[in-house]
């Protein structure tokens, strides 16, 4: 049974349904990363988790603990849940020094002075900021901020600690750093973290497990490879990366997966194989599908072996080199494709090319 | 034949030397006339407070008025009462306007936006129509409120009488006291980014511990602004005291300048003394209340701003309730009681035979001083409002986009009247026309009225205009400029329409000044001369309250009215705290 259950969690606003019947468990020690566009109910979801917004139907457990239920009027507030908030603007008290802020949690728990000054001295050393406790919260960068935030979020050993997008206001080499320390807190910590954000990056590198929203709904929860190789929906797979996509018809089925062959592709026609998704098994020949795959587990080659499968035979249009890699401007049949690939083979305009499919990387699709 | 006609285009050019020399004529003039009705005034009191001669005799220096005024007791009470009902009120005034304010901006309570339109309306009341309204209810014979106390058999002997130093303190809070605070306190608590209380609540703190150790101390520094502007304002009501604190004896210290002044022989000097004292005093604040309102308010705002607000649970009630019935108080009441007594027979006797009656107003419509008094004040505050928008915005510019030297002595002058107490101005301008013979002629004239309150808000107007000329951004007038327009063309063609609304507003605000407040001309007037508000004030002291009560009504009408009209217009009629 899930560490923290949300069952049938509904939100309102107006007109807007923000959370629409969400049922999501989380387990004890998870990096969980609720994943979505903005507006698609994830930080609502968490401000529900953390009490700081009332559902209109649904339930939230604490382990055995019932937080909210709307059916029998239960609501704990914010402040008695015992969870620590990181938010996105950090939400620092302007009118208090970095000590009183992160001691702040402790002191409304009435610990003693000596092991308050202890123990905010140790989440400051936590976070890697020893020895600021004095400072104005305000002077301090970014970062820091974000790691004072941190510190009181955790101070006081919260049973979960809710993220709300705590990484969107750095710029982008400091939020780097940050996502590789605040994966490496979490080890040492153990705590349960539910995050939030719309960055496919974060999500991917720190989570253990995603879900992934939309419209108020999750639209698929896994391990970050999972979701990201084997999407669920359409909306997983546009929103979590780059999609190479062709259309074509299942041209035969069998027990490990289908031919397709692929429309708008010069004669002769092209026949790639697919593995069969876990889930359709209804398909049969005829049908039109969508053929889609990472663009980086395309294998782009000069030449090719007779008889290979799998392959397109492509010109390439343009290529432009972007330092790490190189990207390739493609007609396939009469649209352009973009490809990146690892720098290591320039390749010239004009030039046939060879793209070649891993089975395993294909997912099919229903068209339209 | 191959010549291709060229045309030569002449462009005037202008030399910078004399456009320079133009500036600073222009400067010249407003800081001479700024100066001449705003600074000499203030040094004629400081001189003739060692004057012994009455006002319009050769001077004759001496120490007198000085000696009077320390043996005098009654000049030392009446700066003590000052103090006391500043201090007093601002104790109860202040707690009250911060949880309000809270209540308005952070809370679920019910009707907000309602709730703040009232206190808006409460804030731009008049003074004497609020005073008078309550008068009405709490005088101890005749208040209607103290009348239907009695008819309760066990409160038989309870009256609370308005006459009085509570009644005084009692007025303050429902005329401006509480209303002035929440205009100010209520947008900076709901620009608070509310993951700060947020925060909070998740440490472990609940709504209210949130609110006394989170919201509030954020808070400080716009509290501390508001209550020391509160605190320079002492000196300057005027109106409450004169109607509730002389007929008993009771004077504050702008009661007690005018008293002085107004004995027969006038006792000007020792006004002049007692102006003095307050001068030095209000000198020393002056930078202060500058820097005060210049300062930028520390980062309570953050880019992400979220207008979230906390459920109050079932606190929502009574806590509607509470400023409801605040509301009704401030904003409801004292309107149904101007009104009803216009309409009365003799206010709040409703078991007499004729209850209600248009007697009076016939009587007040055909009444020629009512007539003349309505006149005046439009007069007076028509051109008040034009004379001033326009004049306002020409310093506002001229100090924020032109570099002329003496901008900052400008500014300073500028800053002046924002502490000197309406009295006190009034006063000097006394001086000013009476002690002066090229100028005696104009004494008696409208033309006096209308320099007082042109003077009355500058510090005011120009902020709000400087404000706007620093948003506005400077390349629009270069543009102009660079097209070939000059200073005035520029000024006319392209400033003025871009900010027209706000010198509009500072229009409306100057009417509205103009219209309601007493204290800086009651020294000036005449009975020629006499506007509503000193109409209204004669006729409550000669005890004609149901006449008073109509003039009262035209007052009010000048006012709320003007300012709901601008309002519907979209105008922010008001003050913000920035």
């Amino acid at each position: 049974m899930g560490f923290l259950r949300i069952q049938d969690l509904s939100k309102r606003f107006g007109k807007v349904l923000a959370v629409d019947g969400l049922n999501l468990e989380i387990r004890e020690g998870e990096f969980f990363t609720l994943l979505g566009p903005s507006g698609c109910g994830k930080t609502t979801t968490l401000r529900m988790v953390g009490g700081l917004e009332r559902p209109d139907a649904g339930e939230i457990y604490l382990g055995e603990r019932c937080l909210v239920s709307h059916a029998q009027g239960v609501f704990v507030k914010p402040e008695r849940r015992d969870m620590g908030m990181v938010f996105q603007s950090y939400a620092l008290w302007p009118h208090m020094t970095v000590f009183e802020n992160v001691s702040y949690p402790l002191k409304l728990r009435r610990v003693k002075g000596p092991v308050v000054r202890e123990r905010t001295r140790a989440a400051l050393e936590l976070v890697g900021l020893g020895g600021l406790e004095e400072r104005p919260a305000t002077a301090l960068s970014g970062g820091q901020q974000q790691r004072v935030a941190l510190a009181r979020a955790l101070v006081f050993s919260p049973r979960i600690l809710l993220l709300d997008e705590p990484l969107s206001n750095l710029d982008a080499r400091l939020r780097e750093e940050m996502r590789r320390e605040l994966k490496a807190l979490q080890r040492r910590v153990g705590v349960t973290v539910l995050f939030v954000t719309h960055d496919q990056m974060e999500a991917l590198s720190l989570s253990d497990r995603i879900g992934i929203m939309n419209r108020g709904r999750l639209e698929q929860v896994g391990a970050p490879e999972e979701v990201y190789y084997r999407p669920a929906t359409p909306f997983a797979r546009d929103f979590l990366g780059k999609v190479f996509a062709l259309t074509g018809k299942i041209v035969a089925a069998d027990d490990d997966g289908f031919d397709v062959e692929l429309k708008d592709l010069a004669a002769p026609p092209v026949c790639v194989r697919a593995s069969r998704p876990v889930l359709e098994n209804t398909w049969t020949t005829g049908k039109e599908v969508m053929v889609a795959i990472r663009p980086e587990q395309i294998t782009l080659s000069c030449s090719v072996a007779d008889g290979k499968r799998n392959v397109l035979a492509v010109t390439l249009q343009a290529s432009q080199f972007l330092g790490d890699r190189y990207e390739y401007t493609v007609a396939v049949g009469s649209e352009s494709r973009v490809l990146t690939t690892p720098a290591s083979q320039p390749l010239k305009p004009g030039q046939k090319i060879y793209l070649e499919l891993d089975p395993e990387a294909i997912t099919l699709w229903p068209m339209g | 034949m191959s010549d291709t006609p060229t045309t030569v285009v002449a462009i005037r050019s202008r030399l910078s030397l004399p456009q320079l020399h133009w500036g600073l004529v222009l400067m010249f003039l407003l800081i001479g006339s700024l100066g001449f009705y705003i600074v000499y005034p203030l040094i004629l009191i400081l001189i003739n407070s060692f004057n012994v001669a009455t006002i319009a005799d050769p001077p004759v220096y001496g120490l007198q008025a000085w000696r009077d005024a320390f043996n005098e007791p009654g000049i030392w009470q009446s700066l003590w009462n000052s103090i006391k009902i500043g201090v007093i009120l601002q104790v109860i005034a202040l707690p009250l306007g911060i949880f309000i304010s809270w209540l308005l901006a952070r809370t679920n309570i019910f009707f907000a936006a309602g709730f703040e339109l009232f206190f808006w309306v409460s804030f731009m009341m008049p003074t004497i129509a609020t005073t008078f309204g309550w008068m009405l209810l709490l005088d101890p014979n005749t208040g209607l409120v103290n009348t239907s106390i009695r008819q309760i058999p066990l409160l038989r002997n309870l009256s609370f009488d308005i006459y009085s130093f509570w009644g005084i303190i009692w007025a303050h809070l429902v005329s401006n006291g509480i209303s002035t605070q929440v205009m100010l306190m209520t947008p900076a608590f709901r620009r608070m980014d509310s993951s700060l209380e947020e925060a909070s609540r998740m440490s472990g703190a609940s709504t209210w511990k949130t609110m006394l150790r989170i919201t509030v101390p954020m808070m400080t520094p716009i509290i501390i602004v508001v209550l020391l502007l509160s605190v320079i304002r002492i000196f300057s009501s005027f109106e409450i005291e004169l109607l509730l604190g002389v007929p008993w004896g009771f004077y504050v210290y702008s009661t007690k300048i005018v008293d002085l002044a107004r004995q027969e022989p006038p006792l000007v000097n020792q006004a002049a003394a007692l102006g003095s004292i307050i001068l030095l005093f209000l000198a020393a604040f002056i930078p202060l209340q500058r820097r005060l309102i210049t300062r930028r308010q520390f980062t309570t705002v953050t880019g992400q701003f979220k207008p979230k607000i906390i459920d109050l649970g079932v606190w929502r009630y009574p806590a509607t309730l509470f400023v409801g019935l605040i509301v009704f108080l401030l904003g409801v009441v004292p309107i149904l009681s101007v009104l009803g007594g216009s309409f009365m027979t003799r206010f709040g006797f409703f078991h007499l035979p004729k209850t209600w009656t248009l007697e009076y107003w016939k009587m007040a419509l055909s009444d020629p001083r009512l007539a003349m008094a309505l006149e005046n004040t439009l007069i007076v505050a028509v051109i008040a409002a034009l004379v001033g928008a326009f004049l306002f915005s020409l310093i506002a510019y001229v100090i924020v986009r032109t570099k002329l030297p003496g901008r900052a002595w400008l500014d300073s002058i500028c800053w002046l009247p924002s502490a000197i107490p309406g009295v006190l101005s009034g006063l000097g301008l006394l001086w000013l026309f009476l002690g002066t013979a090229v100028f005696r002629p104009f004494y008696g004239t409208i033309f006096l009225l209308v320099i007082a309150y042109i003077l009355g808000g500058v510090t005011l107007s120009t902020q709000i205009l400087k404000a706007n000329f620093v948003q506005l951004g400077s390349e629009l007038e270069e543009a102009s400029r660079m097209s070939g327009a000059g200073f005035w063309r520029t000024y006319f063609g392209i400033v003025l329409p871009l900010m027209a609304q706000t010198i509009v507003m500072i229009g409306v605000i100057k009417f509205m000044f103009a219209a309601q407040h007493a204290s800086s001309i009651i020294l000036l007037a005449t009975s020629e001369t006499r506007t509503l508000i000193l109409l209204a004030l004669d006729q409550v002291a000669s005890g004609h309250r149901e006449v008073a009560s109509i003039t009262v009504v035209f007052i009010m009408t000048l006012t709320l009215g003007v300012a709901l009209i601008a309002r519907s217009f979209g105008l922010k009629v008001g003050i913000r705290a920035e």
